[in-house]
């Protein structure tokens, strides 16, 4: 798990196949690599068992996000299903009566997340609106053939299950392509249609069945538009439109990108047979801030990824893929990682069963906490009596470590709230100086001690020459997030801001112009000075400003209203200094932080290339051979072959001349020899030899670094990136 | 001045039904039928009908078909996936449900005429027997000899048949290089004008007088005429902003009479459309309201808004790069982003020969190399070449904003194009605070 | 209005109408005057049926090719292949002909005429066998052999045997067809229409076996070829040529128009075998006047003009006698002009007065582009752009359209092939930049614009000058 190896990198970058490997032997898996076996077990059970549970949550996220956009399709479903039977009387269906209704979903680029969306789909409408539903993908239909032959084949598949004739019908539908038209799947739908059980296919509860309108509509789902091919979609919709009357079909449309691709992929003779309405969901930087606030801003999670941890899975997120999921896979993998890699996790669960498992810890495992850095720190600053005390005794040792478990607990319980809050206040400062999203301060507050910092000090200043309303909304906000709030440190915070929010509604308070003067007076102080300042940083700048306004307000007596400001603004400094120190502070926090985002790193983004290159460049990283350490520029003889021609070819131009470069590399191998090249068989390269070379040289074809070219006779063309 | 449709041969109630039910083709009825003759007498072998869409060609036919009682089978072509299945729809159609079992599996034409004939000595025509083929031109795509098969095909089953073809391209495009039997043509103009005023005022709203509903269409074609004559594209239109245009009527701030009232009422509205004719814009509540919720400042409504697409980092500026790539010729590389690229002279380094700008000859192809050194240039931050980017190049790909133009399985060295407009891009650069105009030939 | 069709009056109503409509044959309408007298007296036939009968006969002739009594206009062809192929028949000799002319120039029909004439022949018809085959129905050989096997009877002899090779099978099957003592076996005739579709099966084994057979003496066999290609034998394979009996009966004398006109009347006119004997004559004879009719003579030249073949002439008659009615019971010249019209309409000028403003402003546009760059292929973004242009000068007189709608309009010239993709590979290319060809040429779109329902006439100058 340690070399990042090629084969490895791609590896683990699929997200099915990691979890494939996990279902084929997962715990022998998970304890084999582990130094200590007995513990190992157990840790693997609370890894799932926290899985298990981070899973569901993340589900309920999930669908709680995408509730809204589905009931509005569902609205939409219903609607025109409703307007398929209602055709005789309602004008405006009647309008539209040779239109197929199409719902185009726009779903965003983060392809991999729509599956979910779609199952989600699929099964609502399964269970309200009707049992004909079916999804197709642009793969399995290149041919205007295959779409039908699957659509028809799904179709009626699914009410196999119903009765007999049916069951023949679908069963002669793949040998007999013949009668795979729309005709056939007209009659198929009277049938079905006619007998009441037809209606409710095998699978689904026969109670909701019964709910279903005399004739469902029979929905198909496109899930990827894009990758379907245009003269394909054309036919197909030219098909189904002629059967408008007998059939009630709808399609449903899953779009990455934007609503013009229908536009692009269809013409204007195909578009008008459909009545599409647009939907949308969610932007997923959206999602990804609701599923990390339920999954790591929260006590209720024993395991913490670190702040390098998440940086990397925010990242990756950002950078590379908006796909939720991934981040997910990414928390998975560093979940499994923690509690592989790091012995003690078993401490890492719910506070009543860790203070429990606490108690019966092993020797070994006492050990391991005495050497953990946060602890020693911690034994560092007790008396000496008391540090003898805890190198000594294990039970002693576990005495502490409930205590420290518990104010780990308390901790987080504060630390989180707290968190909050000072998001809520500094959100809507300009120019974010502690970061627009929650996430992005919830790092930094990781990183350091977040009080230490310049960005902290500009936003207490900004915070300071807030106006009244906006101030004490944000505070509003704070008590109501920390009205939960369980701790008795909390429960103080809270009436605090609370009495505080009173006094700021107090009339007298409000009579005098709160920040305007301040930020006038402001301007004016520096716009004497101003020229000089005009290119500085608008931060730099700002700062300066207020260091004057700091003056010129000793020089003359503050309102109330700015008192009460400062004093606001001195106690909420005072509860972050209290609560938002860094884990790190906190003794045996390697026991919930994951912290190695090294590895997550090279598991998640791998760079096959680079180790390729280190690989051929240094081929010591990967074959322990001392022979090759030493090489600092020069060319090792004792490398492989590959390696030594690698490097030679780094030095030619883009045309490579064969023959030279057999030459350098004879002579680099025969150095090896320590017979000195101009002796004996001078410029004679015996067969093994230039064997050797030529194996090497179609080796590093096979890699990409060097193509045979037409250009010029036994020449090869260098690929500066490689036919990737 | 609608024509009494008459013929003999046929029943004077029959004739009137068919009549009734085609408003404002009389004409073609008329002239359709008196080319058909009576029943029981031969007809030309082909009928070749054509006009654009939405002229009736297929509604007349069938009416007359159906109401007067021919003996007829339509098919549409798209649905023949197979000429096999052309062929059965026939024979079942005119033979009856068993006589498709003759046909071998995958028939040849050869096939078909040898059942039709052994059928049709079985149960000779008393009447003319019809085959419309609907949508004819994609008989082209079929084997070669289907189409001029089928133009004759009165002679090869010898038989009392005719095959009525409608398409809405002309018949020169269809005749086969060495020729073949030559169609009677019949041609469909479109509704004029006042037709089609008279056929989008029969489907009134219920809730309101005809006079009501005919003005309103008498508006609506009066904007849109001169830009869309399609009755169905019309129809869609006026089912559209017919809610509008009552929108005065319901909160009673206008009467049915101030038609002057109601036409200020709508006519922005139809301007509006008028920007989206043929586009077919129906965005939902939800959307709106999604849109409202994440509307950056200024975000303009209608099209350009719907053409905004969220991307992560590095994709922007890998779109970025393969716009640059397939947009400025490669040689200026070198001068846009190399740090110290000499001195070039602007005046030797813009060729004079290449007038037609690039935007108007679309992109060109450029090999991954290209892509790759262009975007580690425009990136700004260091970026280890990882295999998500290079997973990001092909998800690109499939989300059609680039796209591969040398063959899949070729893994050395593939090329791409850059499939987004420019107003796209600039888009997409904005974000990220990259001014891509400094950096397009074409613009300097 | 002139399709129009008006409900049958009684005679004496319709002659009223007469008087008033067909001023133009006043012969005609006493005819009809005196016929409608005698038909008050002792009328076993209403006008209506006899037209319907016309109609019956004519539409026999035009519609169904029913032969008639001699080729008209080919005796001396007809004499040539009527005498090879009762060689064949009567004699036993093998032979092999082509006939070769352009479409509907009746080659199918001199063939039956001659077939039938040859199989009025008692011993002859007892004895020849036909075998029909059709370019366009037998696509390839294992096909051809299937239907020959069927055409001769003989599927139960065959059964299920295999043969090694074509050539077996098919002397299989004539050495099947010979009678009980091996000296006499009955001669076939071999039709192939289409025949240079033939050519184009694998290796021609087909044409080279049935031609081998017709060089070797063994069973009589006819192969006549009917084909429209004059470079026919161009096609052929060496080996398959060479076994050719390299006979050509040509359908190219070109008749003068006298002959053609006279072939017209001909086809018109009623057999005398008629049953209602006046009104046969009073058509034949308002056929006859037609024929003498100036302006019926002029369409007759034009269309003679443009193409000599029957098929044509059998259309524009066709056309003309859709019109026959009763309350029209006779072709006048103006049922004539009506037909020739439909006849010679330009189809795509047609096409063009249906499109909207906005696709004449794109044809418009292209037009100017294949100007600029003499036919070059060029794609939407120039279009649009010549578009936009115009637009900016003359702002008012066209809506400025979004692009999206414009493509749209764009992709709808594309449907009717008024505008072709030069390349296949649509998938690849972005819309705006694929490259297309206009099918149009500068004149039609000029006199389509002409006679455009109420066209701006802002649009009208732009189409003459780049710049108006």
């Amino acid at each position: 798990m340690t070399t990042s190896s090629v084969s490895k990198g791609c590896f683990v970058f699929k997200p099915s196949s990691k979890r494939k490997k996990r279902a084929l032997d997962a715990e022998d898996y998970f304890t084999n690599g582990s130094e200590d076996y007995e513990t190992s077990k157990e840790r693997f059970q609370l890894c799932q068992a926290l899985w298990e549970n981070m899973r569901a949550e993340t589900e309920k996220v999930q669908d709680e996000l995408s509730k809204k956009m589905l009931d509005s399709v569902l609205e939409f479903v219903r609607k025109s299903s409703a307007s398929f039977l209602s055709r005789e009387e309602d004008w405006a269906s009647r309008m539209r009566a040779s239109e197929i209704p199409t719902a185009a979903l726009v779903l965003g680029v983060n392809v991999p997340d729509h599956d979910m969306t779609f199952q989600s789909l699929s099964d609502r409408l399964q269970q309200t609106v009707t049992p004909f539903v079916v999804s197709v993908q642009a793969k399995e239909c290149a041919a205007l053939k295959h779409l039908l032959q699957k659509f028809l084949q799904r179709l009626m598949g699914l009410s196999v299950t119903v009765d007999e004739e049916e069951e023949e019908a679908g069963a002669e539908l793949p040998q007999r392509r013949v009668h795979c038209s729309l005709s056939a799947l007209c009659d198929w739908y009277r049938t079905v249609c006619q007998k009441p059980s037809g209606i409710s296919p095998g699978k689904k509860r026969s109670s909701s069945a019964m709910e279903f309108p005399p004739r469902p509509p029979v929905i198909l789902i496109f899930k990827d538009l894009e990758a379907f091919s245009s003269c394909v979609l054309q036919d197909f919709i030219l098909i189904c439109s002629q059967y408008t009357q007998q059939l009630p079909l709808l399609f449903i449309f899953g779009i990455a990108t934007s609503p013009c691709t229908i536009q692009r992929t269809l013409p204007h003779s195909v578009t008008s047979l459909l009545c599409i309405e647009l939907f949308q969901s969610l932007p997923c930087t959206q999602h990804l801030a609701t599923v990390i606030d339920k999954l790591v801003l929260t006590p209720q999670q024993p395991f913490k990824p670190s702040g390098k941890v998440l940086q990397v899975l925010v990242g990756l997120f950002l950078y590379h893929d908006f796909s939720v999921r991934n981040f997910i896979k990414g928390l998975q993998l560093s979940l499994l990682e923690h509690f592989h890699s790091q012995p003690l996790s078993v401490l890492c669960r719910k506070k009543e069963e860790a203070v429990e498992r606490a108690q019966k810890l092993s020797h070994q495992e006492v050990e391991r906490i005495r050497q953990l850095p946060s602890f020693m720190r911690f034994v560092e600053k007790q008396e000496p009596e008391e540090q003898v005390q805890l190198l000594t005794s294990d039970d002693h040792v576990k005495e502490v470590c409930q205590k420290l478990l518990e104010d780990l607990r308390r901790y987080h319980k504060n630390f989180y709230p707290i968190l909050r809050c000072l998001h809520v206040l500094t959100s809507s400062l300009p120019k974010y100086p502690l970061g627009k999203q929650m996430r992005e301060l919830h790092v930094s507050c990781l990183e350091r001690n977040v009080w230490e910092t310049e960005e902290y000090e500009s936003a207490l200043q900004l915070l300071r020459m807030l106006a009244k309303d906006e101030l004490v909304a944000a505070l509003q906000k704070c008590v109501e997030i920390l009205k939960p709030g369980k701790t008795k440190n909390m429960r103080d915070a809270l009436q605090q801001l609370g009495t505080l929010t009173a006094r700021f509604q107090q009339p007298d308070s409000s009579a005098d112009p709160p920040a305007a003067e301040g930020s006038t007076e402001g301007k004016e102080d520096d716009s004497a000075p101003g020229q000089g300042l005009q290119k500085k940083t608008d931060l730099f700048h700002l700062q300066k400003t207020l260091l004057e306004m700091k003056e010129s307000r000793r020089s003359k007596k503050k309102s109330p209203f700015e008192l009460l400001r400062n004093e606001t603004v001195e106690y909420i400094d005072s509860l972050v200094k209290m609560h938002l120190a860094t884990p790190e502070s906190q003794p045996l926090y390697e026991v919930y932080y994951y912290t190695s985002s090294g590895t997550l790193r090279r598991h998640l983004n791998a760079t096959p290339r680079t180790s390729i290159q280190t690989a051929l460049s240094h081929p010591y990283c990967y074959l322990q051979n001392e022979a090759l350490k030493n090489e600092a520029g020069a060319i090792s003889s004792s490398a492989p072959d590959l390696c030594i021609v690698y490097k030679l070819h780094l030095e030619c131009g883009r045309l490579i001349n064969l023959y030279d470069w057999l030459e350098a590399y004879s002579t680099v191998v025969t150095a090896a020899k320590g017979d000195d090249p101009d002796s004996g068989e001078k410029g004679k390269i015996s067969e093994v030899r230039h064997a050797r070379f030529i194996r090497a040289v179609s080796e590093l074809e096979f890699l990409g670094f060097v193509k045979s070219t037409k250009q010029k006779t036994d020449h090869v063309a260098r690929l500066t990136w490689g036919g990737c | 001045m609608s024509v009494q449709l008459q013929h003999p041969g046929y029943a004077e109630e029959r004739l009137r039904l068919a009549a009734a039910r085609l408003p404002c083709r009389e004409t073609q009825a008329g002239a359709l039928l008196s080319l058909l003759g009576e029943p029981e007498q031969y007809s030309y072998p082909s009928i070749f009908i054509y006009g654009h869409r939405a002229t009736g060609k297929s509604h007349v036919t069938q009416t007359l078909l159906k109401e007067l009682e021919m003996p007829h089978v339509v098919v549409s072509c798209v649905e023949c996936v197979s000429a096999g299945l052309l062929f059965e729809q026939v024979l079942l159609s005119f033979f009856g449900s068993s006589s498709s079992e003759l046909l071998p599996r995958s028939p040849s034409l050869s096939d078909f005429v040898r059942v039709y004939r052994q059928l049709c000595a079985q149960v000779p025509a008393t009447q003319t027997r019809y085959i419309v083929l609907d949508r004819a031109e994609l008989l082209r795509d079929m084997d070669s000899n289907l189409l001029p098969g089928f133009l004759r095909l009165q002679e090869l089953v010898g038989d009392n048949v005719t095959v009525i073809l409608l398409s809405e391209i002309v018949w020169d495009k269809f005749r086969p290089n060495t020729g073949c039997f030559e169609p009677l043509l019949l041609l469909f103009p479109n509704y004029s004008k006042v037709e089609l005023q008279q056929i989008l005022s029969q489907d009134s709203h219920p809730s309101y007088s005809p006079e009501l509903y005919s003005a309103y269409i008498n508006i609506l074609l009066g904007v849109f005429y001169s830009v869309c004559r399609d009755l169905r594209e019309l129809r869609h239109l006026a089912a559209l902003n017919f809610s509008k245009f009552c929108e005065p009527l319901e909160t009673g701030e206008a009467k049915e009479k101030d038609t002057h009232k109601l036409w200020r009422n709508i006519e922005p509205h139809l301007k509006r459309a008028m920007q989206t004719v043929y586009l077919r814009e129906v965005s939902s509540v939800q959307w709106e309201q999604q849109q409202a919720e994440e509307r950056e400042v200024g975000a303009v409504r209608g099209l350009s808004a719907h053409d905004h697409v969220e991307l992560p980092y590095y994709s922007k500026f890998l779109l970025i790069a393969a716009y640059l790539a397939s947009y400025n010729p490669a040689r200026t590389d070198r001068r846009f982003f190399l740090k110290h690229h000499g001195k070039i002279k602007k005046t030797n380094f813009l060729k004079k020969h290449e007038k037609t700008s690039n935007h108007l000859l679309g992109p060109k192809p450029f090999p991954l190399d290209r892509l790759l050194a262009i975007f580690y240039s425009v990136v700004d931050s260091r970026v280890a070449p990882t295999a998500s980017v290079f997973s990001q190049i092909s998800s690109l790909v499939t989300l059609q904003l680039l796209s591969q133009v040398s063959h899949d399985d070729q893994l050395d060295s593939p090329k791409y194009k850059c499939a987004v407009s420019l107003d796209f891009i600039r888009a997409v650069a904005r974000t990220v605070g990259f001014d891509i105009l400094r950096y397009l030939y074409d613009f300097l | 209005m002139e399709l129009s069709i008006t409900p049958a009056p009684q005679p004496g109503a319709w002659r009223r109408r007469g008087v008033a409509s067909d001023n133009d044959l006043i012969k005609k309408i006493q005819a009809e005057v005196i016929m409608s007298k005698r038909k008050a007296k002792d009328s076993h036939f209403t006008v209506g049926e006899c037209i319907s009968q016309v109609q019956r006969l004519l539409r026999e002739r035009f519609c169904h090719q029913q032969l008639p009594l001699r080729p008209l206009g080919m005796e001396s062809q007809h004499k040539h292949l009527l005498e090879l192929l009762r060689r064949t028949a009567v004699h036993g000799e093998s032979n092999s002909v082509l006939i070769v002319g352009p479409r509907g120039a009746g080659k199918t029909m001199l063939l039956n005429c001659v077939l039938k004439e040859l199989l009025e022949v008692n011993e002859v018809k007892k004895n020849v066998l036909l075998v029909h085959l059709n370019g366009l129905l037998q696509t390839d050989d294992r096909i051809a052999l299937k239907e020959i096997t069927r055409q001769l009877h003989l599927e139960n002899v065959v059964g299920d045997k295999v043969f090694g090779s074509f050539a077996e099978n098919l002397a299989f099957l004539l050495e099947a067809l010979k009678k009980g003592d091996r000296s006499t076996s009955r001669p076939v005739l071999f039709t192939l229409d289409e025949f240079d579709l033939f050519a184009h099966h694998k290796n021609q084994t087909l044409l080279y076996n049935l031609l081998d057979i017709s060089q070797s003496a063994q069973t009589p066999v006819a192969v006549v070829g009917l084909t429209c290609r004059l470079d026919v034998l161009e096609l052929l394979e060496k080996r398959v040529k060479s076994r050719f009996s390299h006979r050509q009966i040509h359908l190219l004398s070109p008749l003068g128009f006298e002959r053609y006109l006279e072939i017209a009347q001909q086809q018109l006119s009623l057999p005398s075998d008629f049953p209602d004997h006046k009104f046969c004559e009073d058509w034949n004879a308002s056929v006859k006047a037609l024929c003498e009719d100036k302006s019926a003579e002029a369409v007759l030249q034009k269309h003679f003009n443009a193409s000599k073949d029957f098929r044509s002439l059998h259309m524009l008659l066709m056309l003309a006698l859709s019109r026959v009615t009763v309350s029209n019971p006779a072709i006048r010249p103006a049922d004539l002009l009506e037909a020739s019209r439909l006849c010679t309409a330009d189809s795509k000028a047609n096409v063009l007065h249906g499109l909207s403003i906005l696709e004449l402003c794109l044809i418009i546009a292209m037009k100017h582009l294949n100007d600029i760059y003499d036919g070059e292929p060029f794609n939407f973004q120039m279009v649009h752009n010549e578009f936009k242009k115009f637009i900016q000068r003359k702002s008012h007189s066209v809506h400025n359209f979004e692009k999206p709608v414009v493509i749209k309009a764009f992709e709808h010239l594309q449907q009717l092939e008024l505008i072709k993709p030069m390349d296949g590979s649509t998938a690849k290319t972005q819309k705006e930049y694929q490259l297309v060809k206009l099918m149009l040429d500068h004149s039609q779109i000029m006199e389509a614009l002409q006679k455009y329902p109420q066209c701006p006439t802002d649009v009208k100058q732009w189409a003459v000058s780049a710049f108006g």
